[in-house]
């Protein structure tokens, strides 16, 4: 048998080495066609299901061989960044909790304009095409938001004699009096996507923004925002339970499953556990689903609005499957599959097409009667200001949530608090640290 | 025959003490445990003790993790993983630590320190340009992308403590083998090794645990949920926006812990004794 130097052995372990990196993927074998999509592991189960059903029907009959990728929402961003460093990866990918994503990585995300255009009249519309534009362009089609009403424990509104509770300072009175029985109010106030939902929709609902309609403007620093600071210090202190400021986004569902909480700011997706897992009010034989209901979003001093994770969906521009992808968009998101889709979501998953907001899903069930009546005041995160890489950052770093838990917590004074995320948001706007 | 006060006496000396440790480490398996067991409705209500199971055991969420998710596959997956990255980097860290104990060459030690300062790279740092290279050798989406980005951190820690290990055996009796005809491979692996041995299982149970715990490289260079593994399978699956899985994540946990637990029953003396050492040296 020949005998191999050690030299001649480096000599060809590294020209192989070198080749494959230089060729810069492995030979290929056989050339088949295969789309890959990855997305977020949905808070309803079925809904990810159904998508893979349709993305598998949509495969045989165009005999491409596709693949659904689910992960979990909080490690959507990592995996993105890395795709976008390898310019490789998944064709079709979801985008968000924002649409501000798409800017982040406007660069790499194809042009959806065909798809926008194609999809919308056959859906009823966009709800909110200006919102959704990046740059003026269609650089993701946006997907499902689940809209934010109030859940509520209908059983211990009753035993306070509270009817209807419609405004937050209703809120904060059924608050206080439900913590004085051990059934605090509930909301997130640290770093977690709740913690920004609700904290955004009670800063505009008192007339205040972070950010002016032009993008640039930082507005925080308004007597609106010191009234809605006001507002969430005397929340947090009177109708809720400090632990609020260490909570995830399971934290409020939990609380609200495990009997505590009189309320929460949330989807419907604690209710949707509430029922699967057949979970007992505390002391009773009664499950506890049937003393949740949802109900409008709250009022504040100047408006009602909300708003809530845009999940969104691209093509990255370095798959060699862009108009495969494209396809697929337009076969999901034909009516009758995205009708099923809906479905399977139990509307949690509501499109952002007109014709959707409608779907019968929402009268199926007395529990989703407001999600249609929230959607029509969720506006996006950056609100009144275009979506950025910007305002994605604000999002991404809880600007809002800290600036109101440092004043709640009465480790600053409001003007403390807001001079501080002025400064912060400022410096954000102004591109120091904004990420590649 | 041995006196009561005799026999009495460990229990004070060394029982007792020891217990508060014992019990501070085996806390979390044990919460990990009962949760798995217990029912969701339990679970969810704060009125009852967390640390007791009180309305019945149930086997539900190991049920939800066989039957519901690929939970065996990643198992699998991770144990390929982990022991192919275990074998090269052992193997590897063998070959890199020999000559940095045994060979004088100009900037040896610094090469050493060297090798130790590149465990201190975090890994989440490493993620970005990793990627890039593992798509340019075409390895996205299989086991072997893992396979080759593990030892990136499994490999300076095994050859910084097998160093350490190694430089405690003495040079004589390897000079003695030479002098009987032995060449530097044949003193290491005939003569080196064999002495060795502790240090060599410490290395390999610490490459194995930290390749089975490993989550950012798995979620980032592989995706088809066949191929995940468990640490990344489970997350995904288990957590679901806002719903957390308590009892099948700890289930999860619980089973994930298992490879592990039984790794270090087997091996602990030899594990004990091969870091101090190389940590004494």
């Amino acid at each position: 048998m020949a005998r191999v130097s050690r030299r001649q052995f480096l000599r060809v372990t590294a020209g192989g080495a070198a080749g494959a990196l230089a060729l810069g993927r492995a030979p290929a074998v056989a050339q088949t066609r295969e789309l890959t999509f990855l997305s977020i592991a949905s808070f309803v189960p079925e809904t990810d299901k159904e998508l893979k059903r349709q993305f598998e029907e949509w495969g045989a009959k165009n005999k491409v061989k596709v693949r659904l990728d689910i992960i979990a929402h909080l490690q959507l961003q990592t995996k993105k960044a890395a795709e976008v460093q390898a310019r490789s990866g998944h064709d079709l990918t979801a985008l968000g909790p924002g649409l501000g994503d798409a800017d982040l990585y406007f660069d790499y995300l194809a042009d959806l304009n065909d798809v926008a255009t194609d999809v919308a009249p056959k859906n009823g519309g966009w709800l909110s095409q200006s919102d959704y534009l990046i740059r003026g362009k269609w650089k993701l089609l946006p997907w499902w938001q689940p809209p934010f009403p109030m859940a509520v424990r209908t059983d211990l509104l009753e035993k306070l004699g509270e009817k209807s509770p419609d405004t937050w300072e209703d809120w904060l009175r059924v608050g206080k009096k439900g913590k004085a029985m051990g059934h605090p109010f509930g909301t997130a106030m640290g770093h977690s996507g709740d913690a920004n939902v609700t904290l955004l929709s009670i800063l505009w609902s008192y007339g205040g923004s972070y950010v002016g309609k032009d993008g640039k403007t930082i507005t925080i620093n308004s007597k609106e925002t010191r009234q809605a600071m006001d507002f969430v210090k005397r929340l947090y202190t009177e109708a809720m339970d400090p632990e609020v400021l260490a909570w995830d986004d399971a934290s409020n569902n939990r609380c609200l499953n495990a009997g505590k909480c009189i309320a929460i700011h949330n989807p419907i997706s604690a209710y949707e556990s509430a029922k699967k897992d057949k979970v007992v009010v505390p002391g009773t034989q009664k499950e506890i689903a049937e003393v949740i209901d949802h109900i409008h979003t709250p009022r504040g001093p100047a408006d009602r609005k909300a708003t809530t994770g845009f999940w969104c969906v691209g093509i990255w521009n370095f798959s060699k499957n862009v108009d495969l992808a494209k396809d697929f968009l337009r076969y999901h998101f034909q009516p009758e599959n995205l009708n099923k889709w809906v479905e399977a979501g139990h509307g949690f998953n509501m499109p952002f097409l007109t014709n959707l907001t409608r779907h019968p899903v929402y009268k199926s069930d007395k529990q989703y009667r407001f999600i249609p009546e929230v959607a029509k005041v969720t506006v996006p995160p950056s609100w009144p200001g275009p979506n950025t890489a910007a305002s994605q950052q604000v999002w991404d770093l809880y600007i809002i949530p800290d600036m109101f838990a440092q004043h709640a917590t009465g480790k600053m004074t409001a003007d403390q608090a807001i001079a501080w995320a002025e400064k912060e948001m400022q410096e954000i706007y102004a591109g120091r640290k904004r990420k590649p | 025959m041995t006196s009561p006060g005799r026999r009495i006496r460990p229990l004070f000396t060394l029982y007792l003490p020891v217990m508060p440790f014992v019990l501070f480490a085996l806390f979390p398996l044990y919460f990990m445990l009962i949760t798995s067991l217990k029912k969701n409705s339990e679970l969810y209500d704060v009125t009852t003790v967390p640390f007791l199971i009180k309305r019945g055991v149930t086997l539900g969420h190991y049920q939800l993790l066989s039957q519901d998710t690929l939970f065996w596959s990643w198992f699998v997956n991770s144990l390929i993983v982990s022991v192919a990255a275990t074998v090269v980097s052992v193997v590897i860290g063998i070959l890199a630590a020999y000559p940095l104990a045994r060979l004088r060459f100009p900037g040896g030690d610094s090469f050493g320190v060297a090798i130790f300062v590149t465990y201190l790279v975090p890994p989440s740092l490493l993620f970005l340009p990793l990627s890039t290279v593992v798509n340019r050798l075409g390895l996205s989406d299989s086991l072997w992308a893992l396979v080759v980005t593990y030892p990136t951190f499994l490999v300076p820690f095994c050859t910084w403590l097998l160093l350490g290990y190694f430089r405690t055996v003495p040079k004589e009796i390897e000079e003695c083998a030479m002098l009987d005809g032995c060449n530097r491979l044949q003193t290491l692996v005939r003569i080196l090794l064999p002495v060795a041995v502790p240090g060599v299982i410490c290395a390999a149970l610490f490459a194995f645990t930290l390749s089975w715990n490993e989550f950012l490289y798995a979620l980032v260079f592989v995706s088809p949920a066949e191929l995940k593994t468990m640490t990344v399978g489970v997350i995904s699956e288990l957590i679901r926006g806002d719903i957390y899985y308590w009892g099948g994540l700890m289930a999860g946990a619980c089973v994930g812990s298992l490879p592990i637990v039984i790794a270090y029953v087997f091996f602990l003396d030899y594990y004990v004794s091969g870091l101090t050492a190389g940590a004494v040296k």
